[in-house]
């Protein structure tokens, strides 16, 4: 089955719940899934249980990534959202809730309680630490005119909430070189040399912008 | 290291996922010395939270489709049972408990009559086998699984959400072409899936309630 990006999925999947095609709707969260395996996987990887801290075990990985791909799939009984951005919003909230679980089965182990370790879900929550964000996107959009609205709506949905995030951002330098990234997906190289400078200034504008734009979408204020 | 370093091994990380060629982490991370392996990583969550998925190839998703990870996956997801029988027991193993464990915990948090643990326990295996419909299970054994395994519910629902009973296949062409045979068998059918489902040597009590009853 050949590649469609996610925005085209998504899509379908709401649009084959909201007829209540409920095998056809599994089969485009299936292939949704599948498009974000890689970013399941890696984020097993590279989770930290605080920041700069130690992450998963190596020898881990393999179980957590299971248990989180397979959580990643047990979602779409809840999630109805059109938007890529919510829909990784929502990944990323998953994924690492199964990471901080692994976490969480060593000090059961030293609690040798089973009763005390659920403090911490919101059962009805898509997006978790984004929900701040979210909310503060869809009042910017609820604020435009009827007329922006439309051509917001005419737009591509797909990078919206990323897109929104981006403008957030109050350094030209690393705007500019995060819209090249997310929006136009141009190398490091590339972007070099559409904007004139050094190599060494993307990849350091890349890594400020990165983190900003990480801060913006979890702690929207 | 310098910063520098850190920067190009992000930036290069991201050159890799946005071109399609699936970077794995580990081996960015190797890349780094031990003392700035913790701020790249937060770096490279950063970026993967919201990286646009990239386009992959038709060979690229046939190796995802393919990892030992993925498929065995997507094969649970089309069971009847869905994935609650694969994630229950994952979940329970992360815990390192039995299902004996497990019944005890439901009988305390349930408010079940202690002898009741072996019947729980029972009805705990069926589930580990996808022979329970999930949409049967009661809202309390969910919540209570939820509270033991620290996951939302939701998740452990929309487990059973995705499996075949949840979706059935389109109705037989001969129920299609006859409402009056569909509504002449249902009876029988529905008989005959109680019957299937109650364990019969004794009556039916408040654990067969709350995994035949329904949410």
């Amino acid at each position: 089955m050949p590649f469609e990006p996610d925005h085209v999925l998504l899509g379908r999947f709401v649009d084959a719940h909201e007829r209540g095609d409920l095998a056809v709707a599994a089969t485009y969260w299936e292939r949704l899934a599948v498009n974000n395996f890689d970013r399941v996987k890696n984020t097993v990887k590279g989770f930290r249980f605080s920041a700069g801290g130690p992450g998963i075990p190596p020898d881990e990985h393999g179980s957590a990534a299971s248990e989180a791909f397979l959580r990643v799939i047990a979602m779409s009984a809840g999630f109805r959202k059109r938007e890529t951005g919510r829909f990784y919003a929502a990944l990323a909230t998953c994924v690492e809730h199964a990471c901080q679980d692994f976490g969480r089965k060593e000090l059961r182990h030293q609690r040798r309680s089973a009763g005390s370790l659920d403090q911490r879900y919101e059962p009805d929550g898509d997006a978790g630490p984004y929900d701040a964000a979210l909310a503060a996107y869809d009042a910017d959009l609820r604020r435009q005119s009827k007329d922006a609205l439309d051509e917001e709506a005419s737009r591509q949905d797909a990078e919206r909430l990323v897109a929104w995030g981006i403008a957030q951002i109050k350094n030209d330098n690393h705007r500019e070189v995060l819209e090249l990234t997310y929006l136009e997906k141009l190398s490091g190289q590339a972007i070099a040399d559409r904007l004139g400078i050094e190599p060494n200034n993307v990849y350091k504008r890349r890594e400020r912008g990165v983190l900003e734009l990480e801060r913006i979408l979890r702690e929207q204020h | 290291m310098s910063s520098t370093d850190r920067d190009r091994i992000l930036s290069e990380f991201i050159d890799a996922w946005n071109a399609g060629r699936r970077p794995d982490v580990d081996d960015y991370l190797a890349r780094a010395e031990e003392r700035e392996r913790g701020e790249l990583a937060d770096a490279l969550m950063a970026f993967l939270r919201f990286a646009p998925t990239p386009e992959y190839s038709d060979e690229a998703l046939a190796e995802i489709r393919a990892d030992p990870i993925v498929a065995p996956a997507l094969a649970a997801a089309g069971e009847r049972a869905g994935l609650l029988p694969t994630l229950f027991v994952r979940l329970r193993a992360r815990l390192g408990m039995s299902n004996a464990d497990i019944a005890g915990e439901l009988v305390s948090s349930l408010s079940l009559p202690g002898d009741r643990a072996a019947k729980t326990e029972a009805y705990l295996g069926r589930l580990e086998r996808g022979e329970l419909e999930p949409s049967r299970i009661s809202g309390r054994v969910f919540d209570a699984l939820a509270r033991l395994f620290g996951v939302p519910r939701a998740e452990l629902e929309g487990a059973g959400d995705v499996g075949g009973w949840a979706a059935p296949a389109a109705s037989a062409a001969a129920f299609r072409a006859s409402d009056e045979a569909a509504d002449a068998a249902a009876p029988h059918l529905d008989l005959l899936a109680k019957g299937l489902s109650t364990p019969g040597d004794a009556a039916r009590d408040e654990v067969d309630d709350l995994f035949l009853g329904g949410r």
